[in-house]
C-alpha cells in the first residue's frame, strides 16, 4: 500500500469523531472542570506562598494544562483497539490487507489525537489561558524543543498503550492492562505531581524511567527548569527509551503474529 | 414489589457464577483498579508529605477522604454504573426489550442481574485504607458519630447510584447517554478533594445538580468537626438528607424515562 | 370476547437526521434536526383466544413495533391496544406475568450458563410452583428434544437449539399467549421445521393463543390459519392465507415450454405474458384452474416437454397489490 494510504486514514478517524457531538461537548467539559480543579488544588496548596522549591503557582497552572489533558492524552482507545483486534483475533482481517498494521494504527490514531487537540484541549486551553492565565515557554529554545519532547511523549505513551494491547492476546483481558497502565502513569508520569516536588531519591529513580518522557520532560522543558545541556541529553535519553518500546511492541507484535498465523486466529 | 424483591437473591447469584466463569480475568481486574486507585493516593500523599496540607486537611484526614469517597462510589457503582451504562448499548441492540417483558421491576432485574463484584478490590482498598485512617484522625468517636458515619455512607451510596440511574434512564429516551458518564467522572475527581478550595461557582454545583459534594466531602467534615462551605450547621442533615433526595428523584426520572421508552426506532 | 384488540393504533418515532459530508458533520456538532419516522399507521384487528396469527411483512414494516405495544414495551402514539383486556403497557406486570415472549434475534438466556439456570431463574420470575414447573419442563424437554443440552451452556449451543430452549423457557409458565417475533430467522431447514411443528402442536393442542411475525410464508402456512399483512406500517390483509390472492387479485404463472416452436398459442384459462417460441408464460385467470384444465385446452397436438406453474412470491404480492393501492388512491384525487 502506498504510503499516501495512511495520511487519509489519520482523516477519516478525525472525521468519524465528529459524529459524536455530545461526547465532543461531554468530554471538553468534563476537562474544563478537571483543569479547574488542578489550579484549585495548587492554588491551595501554594497558600499564598509566592513560590516553593522555586515553583511559582502560574508556572505550575500551565504544567497542569500540559501535563495533564494536552500530553496525557486518552491512551485507553489504542489499547482497547489493539486488545480487542489480538484477542478475538479480528487482526487477522488485517494480515489479509495489503497494509502494515503498526503503522495503520500509528496513523488512525494520530487523527483521533488531533481531533482531541482541536476539539477539546484547544477550546479549555483558550479559556484557561482567558480566566487564569497561561504563561509562554521559557525561552525560544525552550519552546522548539518542546515540540520535539512532545512528539516523543506521544510516541511513548503510544507505544506503551500498544504494549499493554498486545499482552491481552496471552492474558485475554485487555481491561486489567488499562488499570496496570493506569496505576503506572498516575505516580510515574508526573501527571499529577511533578518530580520536583517528590523527595529526592523518588525523583531521581522516577526521572530515569520512560513514564517521566508522557509528562513530566516536556512540560519542564517549556516551563525552562531544564538548561540547554540537560535538555538535549534528556532528549537523547528519551529516544533510547522510545526505541526499547518501539522494539518490544514490533517484537510481541510478530510473536502475536506468529501465533496467530500457526493457529489460525 | 415484593415479588422483584423475592427474584434479587436468584438474579444476583446467576451473575455472580457468570462471573465465576471467568474468574482469573476478574481477580486481576480486581488488584489492577485497586493499584491504581492506590497510586493515585500515593501521589497525592506524596504532595502532601511536601506541603502539609490541602485546605487545611492533612494526610490522616485526607486519607478518611479518600477512603469514604472509594467505598461510597463503589458500593452504589456496583449497584449501578456498569448496568447503567450498558443500557445505551442494550437499547441499540434490542435487549432492553427483554427486560421490559418480565413481571418484575425493570430496575430490579437491571441491577441486581447485573451486581457488579468487580468492585471488589476499591472495597478492599477503601475499608483497608479507612480503617488506618479512622485511627489517625483527632474524632471522639462514639456510638452516636459512628451511626452518622455509617448512615452518611450509605446516603452517599445512595447518591451514586441514583445519579448513574438517572443517566442510564435518559439513554432511553435519548438513546446516547455514555457521554453524561464523562460529565460524571468530571465531578467525581473532584469529589475527593476538600470543596472548599475550589471557587464559589463549583462548590455550588457540587452542592446541587451535581451534588457529589455529598459524596465525601460533606460528611467527612462534619466527622471531623470541618467547617463546611454554603451549609454551615446544615450540613449534618444535609449529608442525611442527599441519599434519600437523589433516590427519589432517580425513581421519578426512571419512571418517566421508562414511560417515554423509544427502543431502538422502528 | 377478543383477548387482543387494536383500535386505529399508529407509532411514530423521532429520529436524528445525520448531515452528510465534513460540513455537515461540524455543523452537526451545534444542531441536530430530526425526521418522524411513522412505524404503524392506522391499524385495528381483534384476536379471539386460542387463534395463531401470523403478522406478515417485509423489514421495517412495523410487526416488531406492533408486537412491542401489545407486549407493553411501547405505547402507541395514537389508538389503543387491548390484551386480556387491560392496557398492555400501564399494566406490565401483571400482562407480563399472562404472555411469553420469544424474540428471535435477541436470546433472553444467560450465555455463559447451562440452559437450565435460566429456566430456573424463571421459575421465581414468574413465580411458578414446583410441582407445575417440574411437570411443564419435562414435558417441554421431550418435545423439543432438549435433553442432550440442557445442561450445557448456552455459548456452546446451535442456533436451532437455542432457539428451542427460547421457546421452551417463554412457555414454562402457561402463558395465555406466546408472542414469537422472527422465531425461524436464521435457522436451517431442518430445525425451522421442528419450530413450526411444535408451535402448531401448542397452538392446537393446549389452546395457546400464538401471535407470531416473520417474512417467511412458510411459517404462516405451517403454524397459522390467519395472517394479518402489513407494509409500510398500514394494514395490507387480515384474513386466511388461502384466501390472500384472491383478495391481492394476483395470479399465478404458468410456463409451457416445447421441443419445436408451436406458433402462437392461446389458452381461454390463461393470458399470454411473454412469448420466447419455445416458452411461452402466461398468467392464469382464476384459482380453480389446474394443471389438467390446461392440458386438456392444449390437446396433444404440441410438442410439449415441460409445464411449470409458479406460486407468486410473496413479497411480489405485496408489493403488486401496494402499488395498485397506490395507484388507485392517486386515481381518485
Amino acid at each position: 500500500m502506498r504510503a499516501a494510504a495512511y495520511p487519509a486514514f489519520a482523516l477519516t478517524a478525525f472525521q468519524s469523531r465528529l459524529v459524536y457531538r455530545n461526547q465532543v461537548w461531554a468530554s471538553a467539559f468534563g476537562d474544563l472542570v478537571s483543569i479547574f480543579a488542578r489550579v484549585a488544588i495548587w492554588t491551595a496548596l501554594f497558600a499564598g506562598a509566592s513560590q516553593v522549591d522555586g515553583i511559582t503557582l502560574p508556572e505550575m497552572v500551565t504544567y497542569s494544562l500540559l501535563a495533564g489533558p494536552l500530553l496525557y492524552w486518552e491512551y485507553s482507545r489504542v489499547l482497547y483497539d489493539v486488545g480487542d483486534a489480538v484477542r478475538t483475533g479480528d487482526v487477522a482481517v488485517f494480515l489479509l490487507k495489503p497494509l502494515h498494521y503498526p503503522s495503520y494504527l500509528l496513523s488512525t490514531h494520530f487523527g483521533h489525537f488531533a481531533f482531541e487537540c482541536v476539539a477539546i484541549v484547544l477550546p479549555v486551553g483558550l479559556i484557561v489561558g482567558f480566566t487564569v492565565g497561561l504563561l509562554p515557554p521559557a525561552s525560544p529554545f525552550h519552546g522548539l524543543m518542546f515540540f520535539a519532547y512532545w512528539a516523543v511523549s506521544w510516541l511513548i505513551l503510544f507505544t506503551l498503550a500498544c504494549l499493554c494491547g498486545l499482552l491481552a492476546f496471552w492474558l485475554l483481558t485487555a481491561f486489567s492492562l488499562e488499570w496496570f497502565l493506569m496505576a503506572i502513569m498516575s505516580l510515574f508520569s508526573g501527571a499529577i505531581i511533578p518530580l520536583w516536588f517528590l523527595p529526592a531519591p523518588l525523583a531521581t529513580a522516577f526521572g530515569y524511567m520512560p513514564f517521566a518522557w508522557i509528562s513530566y520532560y516536556p512540560s519542564a522543558v517549556y516551563l525552562g527548569k531544564l538548561d540547554v545541556a540537560a535538555t538535549w541529553a534528556h532528549l537523547g535519553i528519551g529516544l533510547v527509551w522510545l526505541a526499547v518500546l518501539t522494539a518490544a511492541v514490533l517484537a510481541l507484535w510478530a510473536k502475536a503474529r506468529h501465533r496467530l498465523i500457526v493457529q489460525g486466529g | 414489589m415484593p415479588r422483584s424483591l423475592a427474584v434479587v437473591p436468584h438474579l444476583v447469584r446467576m451473575y455472580v457464577r457468570t462471573r465465576m466463569e471467568y474468574r482469573g480475568a476478574m481477580l486481576l481486574a480486581w488488584f489492577a483498579q485497586a493499584l491504581s486507585y492506590a497510586a493515585t493516593y500515593t501521589a497525592i500523599a506524596l504532595l502532601l508529605l511536601r506541603f502539609g496540607n490541602l485546605g487545611g486537611w492533612d494526610w490522616s484526614e485526607m486519607a478518611l477522604l479518600l477512603s469514604f469517597h472509594l467505598l461510597a462510589y463503589s458500593i452504589g457503582a456496583s449497584l449501578s454504573f456498569t448496568q447503567f451504562r450498558n443500557i445505551e448499548e442494550q437499547v441499540r441492540l434490542g435487549t432492553f426489550d427483554a427486560v421490559l417483558i418480565k413481571p418484575v421491576s425493570p430496575w430490579v432485574y437491571l441491577v441486581f442481574s447485573g451486581l457488579n463484584i468487580g468492585y471488589a478490590g476499591h472495597i478492599i482498598l477503601a475499608v483497608g485504607l479507612m480503617a488506618w485512617a479512622v485511627t489517625q484522625v483527632a474524632v471522639d468517636w462514639s456510638v452516636l458519630t459512628a451511626l452518622y458515619f455509617l448512615a452518611s455512607l450509605i446516603s452517599a451510596a445512595m447518591v451514586t447510584a441514583a445519579i448513574m440511574t438517572m443517566i442510564g434512564a435518559t439513554a432511553l429516551v435519548w438513546v446516547r447517554s455514555k457521554h453524561l458518564f464523562s460529565i460524571f467522572f468530571g465531578f467525581w475527581e473532584l469529589a475527593r478533594y476538600p470543596l472548599n478550595i475550589f471557587p464559589v461557582p463549583l462548590q455550588i454545583l457540587m452542592l446541587t445538580v451535581a451534588p457529589l459534594g455529598f459524596l465525601a466531602f460533606v460528611p467527612v467534615a462534619v466527622t471531623l468537626g470541618k467547617p463546611v462551605p454554603l451549609l454551615g450547621d446544615w450540613a449534618l442533615f444535609g449529608s442525611l438528607a442527599a441519599g434519600p433526595l437523589a433516590v427519589t428523584l432517580g425513581a421519578l426520572h426512571w419512571r418517566h424515562c421508562i414511560r417515554n421508552y423509544q427502543g431502538a426506532g422502528g | 370476547m377478543a383477548i387482543i384488540a387494536a383500535s386505529g393504533v399508529e407509532k411514530i418515532f423521532r429520529q436524528p437526521k445525520r448531515q452528510a459530508g465534513f460540513g455537515g458533520a461540524i455543523r452537526g456538532l451545534f444542531s441536530q434536526e430530526f425526521t418522524e419516522v411513522r412505524a404503524v399507521d392506522g391499524i385495528s384487528f381483534e384476536i379471539q383466544p386460542g387463534e395463531a396469527v401470523g403478522y406478515l411483512g417485509p423489514n421495517g414494516a412495523g410487526k416488531s413495533t406492533m408486537i412491542k405495544m401489545m407486549t407493553g414495551i411501547l405505547v402507541p402514539t395514537t389508538g389503543t391496544v387491548e390484551v386480556l383486556g387491560r392496557e398492555p403497557h400501564s399494566h406490565r406486570i401483571t400482562n407480563a406475568a399472562e404472555i411469553g415472549v420469544v424474540f428471535g434475534q435477541r436470546s433472553q438466556l444467560w450465555w455463559d450458563l447451562p440452559v437450565r439456570d435460566s429456566f430456573d431463574l424463571n421459575r421465581h420470575i414468574y413465580d411458578i410452583p414446583a410441582p407445575r414447573f417440574a411437570d411443564n419442563l419435562a414435558r417441554l424437554t421431550t418435545m423439543l428434544d432438549m435433553a442432550g443440552y440442557i445442561d450445557r451452556p448456552v455459548r456452546q449451543l446451535s442456533l436451532g437449539q437455542r432457539m428451542r430452549a427460547e421457546i421452551a423457557m417463554a412457555l414454562l409458565h402457561d402463558p395465555k399467549i406466546l408472542f414469537l417475533d422472527e422465531p425461524t430467522i436464521g435457522l436451517d431447514v431442518v430445525a425451522k421445521d421442528v419450530v413450526r411443528k411444535f408451535l402448531a402442536d401448542v397452538n392446537r393442542n393446549s389452546g395457546t393463543t400464538i401471535i407470531l411475525t416473520t417474512h417467511d410464508l412458510v411459517d404462516i402456512e405451517e403454524i397459522c390459519p390467519r395472517l394479518i399483512m402489513v407494509d409500510d406500517g398500514k394494514l395490507l390483509f387480515d384474513g386466511e392465507l388461502n384466501r390472500l390472492r384472491t383478495a391481492l387479485g394476483s395470479r399465478r404463472r404458468l410456463k409451457l415450454e416445447f421441443g419445436t416452436d408451436p406458433g402462437p398459442i392461446t389458452l381461454k384459462t390463461a393470458q399470454l405474458v411473454t412469448d420466447e417460441g419455445l416458452a411461452k408464460h402466461f398468467l392464469l385467470e382464476s384459482e380453480q384452474t389446474s394443471i389438467l384444465d390446461v392440458l386438456t385446452e392444449l390437446g396433444s397436438v404440441h410438442d410439449l416437454t415441460d409445464i411449470k406453474l409458479e406460486e407468486p412470491d410473496i413479497e411480489e404480492v405485496i408489493r403488486t397489490f401496494y402499488q395498485n393501492k397506490l395507484t388507485s388512491a392517486g386515481a381518485r384525487p
